[in-house]
């Protein structure tokens, strides 16, 4: 059940028909609650079982933290719990494919079985927020949840529940506090969250998906340019994909009252590697920044000990988004650039002299590259990839050029957003027609088959 | 960048709004609401009025554009003003296998010497569809001469009944009964379901499908720029026209000359027979509209009937023809054509059809009903 599908359309309507007769009644968690298990439920019934137990473990443990003197015990219970949650489902297969492949490095003639089950969609995401809120509450930054079916709701709220944005207890659970009250401004502006999201996700993702799948599906059938414009459309299709899926999931929300974190804000405008982060999957970002980051030492101990915990901190993110050598190595290049970047613009010449537009080109072919080893199927894909970019013919690309006219739109919006004519972008008349024309474009040209996030799979 | 403020969360907790201007009033959503509407409205309207479509004497629907459901709205609109007698059907009456002047309903117009008679008939309208079809896109279609033909080939086996319970592929799915009555063999998704539906009751929609068919060879934009890169959409736009076109499907050989062997057929019992259910329903339904009713069953092939399917065949027609007269529907079972005039099972070659022409203007409940 996918934001963009009929059955969400459907269950949506029923699920906020009854919240709006519930709202100012005791039974309204409740409600939302039984409404984002059974969200999560569509897609596999079991899921449920496992939100709850996580969700169950955590609250336990706040609650024994609060009355113990082994306050730091039952936060381990608390990350050992949901990071072997997290292995079990995600890593095992990637581990015993690794283990394997060393015992047969060394001639053992044994193989352990490779795990046959699916992971559950979603999990990385509201583990990473139920692990947040006991360790904010370990050092004090929030006062414990007394009620479970508001903990578990906060855990599971059905906006958020597949891929974020990571909220932490200090923003979303007070707003599970009390009796919501909004306005008709919450539900024009979930609106308008909503159809920006929708026109992001079918329009442009699932388009620049057609020829990004191609290339990449048999990368050494391509030559340079095909696979340079099939990276570069990757780069947009998975900021059209994700962030599209984020609108529509704060789109969702704001309509219910809740309002969700930013998690995108213009990702390839950024000028530097440190200011991109800061723009792109805001709330992943940040929760590895606060829970990883700084508890590592942040950059307090000197040049050294900074990048080494950059470094962590970015293959650590790298894992976090799937068991695979790709996506360490996509961390670690990030974690280089940064390095770069950061040397970089302690340089005068650099912050004073450089036009802010090749800085923004610069980081953009940074991400872009590194985006090679996240979309390639492994290791050798992503190489040959890079190779024939570099070696291969200059044979005809076929890309379409209305995705890249809709992709260079897209981009000169940005650019005018973030510049000093804004004020453009902001008439009625320009925000109006522009809503007008993605509802119109939509309706008339969209793609007709339904394809889920990307997102989804982490 | 907007900081939303509310008076349930407090300072720490505002949230930024998002990192782009597109943000309505409720005022604004209004007036997007009211051009939408506009737009949703009026561009099938525009459309129809600047497209070209010229039909003529003879006229029959693209053959590509058979599941252009849009389109067939249209022609048949124009049909109800310029004819006085509608023939719908299956590909039987739009003529498989024959060119657009030797179909049934040209040669029914050759006969009497007068453009009386449209050629509604496309290629898989099998009677679930039929009856979606007449009920949703067939609207204007009252007050009319309709021929309606039923072709028993549709009740030919199970499969051909949608009666199996396994899924499979078949004919216009658009257009049958989504949910009640469930077609056994019809288990498409929920969401697709409500699509069609809703596509049903909104030109607009079945006007984008049109746009697809007609002019991106049945895909949508961005499919068709990936298969066409450098092509522009609006120059494809401009680039057709839909004209009758005869497409390369004539074959004047019967079906012995072809090779076909006997066959058995393992017809489904009419009283259980979904097929069946929709055509009466079908004949129903034009009837409330007030059109002038007139069943043609057949000619199907008999001479490719193996005995024991022969006979079953001939319980089956006796069937027909009782609800038919019961009913009080005018009707015509014509004898088998020739063998040598049969294509296939259900299809006759030109020779065919100038005779069932010819056959159809002798009938006596033809003429008092059919001809004016």
């Amino acid at each position: 059940m996918l934001f963009h599908t009929w059955p969400f359309a459907v269950f949506f309507l029923i699920v906020y028909l009854i919240y709006l007769a519930l709202k100012e009644t005791r039974f309204r968690l409740l409600w939302l609650l039984a409404s984002s298990y059974f969200f999560y439920g569509w897609f596999n019934p079991l899921y449920v079982v496992l939100i709850f137990y996580s969700s169950l473990v955590d609250y336990t443990v706040a609650a024994r933290m609060e009355k113990s003197n082994h306050r730091k015990m039952w936060l381990s219970v608390s990350i050992i719990n949901n990071i072997t949650l997290l292995s079990f489902f995600k890593y095992g297969g990637f581990v015993t494919d690794n283990i394997n492949n060393l015992m047969s490095f060394v001639n053992i003639p044994y193989a352990i079985p490779t795990p046959g089950w699916l992971l559950p969609v979603g999990i990385s995401f509201y583990v990473f927020q139920s692990m947040s809120y006991t360790i904010d509450f370990y050092r004090g930054n929030v006062e414990r949840e007394r009620s479970f079916i508001r903990y578990a709701t906060f855990v599971s709220l059905f906006p958020r529940l597949l891929a974020g944005p990571i909220e932490r207890a200090k923003n979303l659970l007070p707003q599970l506090d009390k009796t919501t009250k909004f306005s008709s401004q919450d539900i024009t502006d979930g609106l308008s969250l909503f159809v920006v999201g929708l026109f992001k996700k079918i329009a442009l993702a699932d388009y620049l998906a057609l020829y990004v799948d191609k290339v990449y599906t048999a990368p050494e059938q391509f030559q340079s340019p095909a696979l340079i414009l099939a990276t570069f459309l990757f780069a947009w299709q998975i900021y059209f994909d994700f962030s599209g899926y984020t609108d529509m999931a704060r789109g969702v929300a704001r309509i219910m009252g809740f309002r969700l974190m930013l998690n995108f804000n213009n990702p390839y405008l950024a000028t530097s590697l440190g200011d991109f982060w800061g723009r792109w999957h805001i709330s992943l970002s940040s929760w590895f920044k606060d829970y990883v980051y700084i508890p590592l030492g942040g950059n307090r101990k000197g040049t050294f000990n900074t990048y080494r915990n950059m470094f962590l901190t970015m293959v650590i993110s790298g894992l976090w988004h799937g068991a695979a050598w790709t996506f360490i190595l996509w961390g670690a290049i990030h974690a280089f650039g940064r390095f770069l970047t950061r040397e970089m613009e302690r340089t005068t010449f650099y912050r004073e002299k450089v036009p802010t537009l090749v800085k923004q080109l610069f980081v953009f072919t940074l991400v872009t590259f590194a985006w090679i080893f996240f979309r390639a199927e492994n290791i050798g894909d992503a190489w040959i990839i890079i190779t024939r970019i570099f070696s291969s013919g200059w044979a005809n690309p076929s890309c379409p050029i209305l995705a890249l006219a809709l992709v260079f739109a897209v981009w000169l919006y940005e650019y005018v957003y973030e510049s000093r004519i804004r004020w453009l972008l902001e008439l009625r008349a320009v925000r109006i027609g522009i809503v007008v024309l993605m509802i119109f474009y939509l309706m008339v040209f969209a793609p007709s088959s339904e394809q889920g996030f990307i997102y989804l799979q982490f | 960048m907007d900081i939303h403020k509310h008076s349930n969360v407090k300072k720490e907790y505002q949230v930024p709004f998002g990192s782009n201007t597109i943000r309505l009033s409720g005022f604004e959503w209004i007036l997007v609401a009211i051009l939408c509407s506009a737009l949703f409205f009026l561009a099938p309207v525009l459309w129809g009025s600047v497209e070209k479509f010229e039909t003529g004497s003879d006229y029959r629907l693209p053959y590509d554009l058979g599941y252009d459901y849009w389109l067939y709205n249209r022609y048949c609109r124009r049909a109800c003003s310029e004819y006085e007698t509608l023939v719908v059907g299956d590909s039987v009456i739009w003529g498989h296998y024959v060119s657009k002047d030797n179909t049934l309903s040209s040669d029914l117009n050759e006969n009497i010497g007068q453009d009386q008679f449209a050629n509604l008939g496309v290629d898989g309208f099998h009677p679930a569809a039929l009856l979606g079809l007449l009920k949703y896109y067939g609207r204007d279609i009252s007050n009319k001469n309709v021929i309606v033909h039923l072709n028993p080939l549709w009740m030919s086996s199970q499969k051909h009944d949608l009666q199996t319970e396994k899924e499979f592929r078949f004919n216009h799915p658009k257009l049958v009964s989504q949910f009640t009555p469930n077609i056994p063999c019809y288990k498409a998704s929920f969401s697709r379901k409500v699509s069609i539906v809703i596509e049903r009751y909104i030109p607009f929609l079945s006007w984008t499908s049109h746009l697809k068919m007609a002019y991106f060879e049945n895909m949508d934009l961005s499919m068709w720029t990936t298969e066409h890169p450098y092509k522009n959409p609006l120059t494809a736009i401009l680039s057709r026209f839909l004209a009758s076109e005869d497409e390369n499907l004539q074959e004047n050989v019967s079906w012995a000359e072809k090779g076909i062997a006997k066959q058995d057929f393992d017809c489904v019992e009419l009283e259980t027979s979904i097929q069946w259910r929709f055509f009466r329903q079908t004949v129903e339904l034009l009837r409330a509209r007030d059109n002038q009713v007139f069943v043609l069953v057949g000619p199907f092939n008999e001479h490719m009937l193996k005995t024991d399917s022969f006979n079953i065949y001939q319980e089956m027609k006796r069937e027909i023809e009782t609800w038919l007269w019961q009913n009080n529907v005018a009707y015509y079972i014509p004898p088998p054509l020739p063998s040598e005039f049969y294509r296939d099972a259900s299809h006759p070659i030109a020779e065919g059809y100038a005779m069932l022409a010819k056959q159809l203007s002798e009938n006596q409940s033809f003429r008092s009903s059919m001809i004016p």
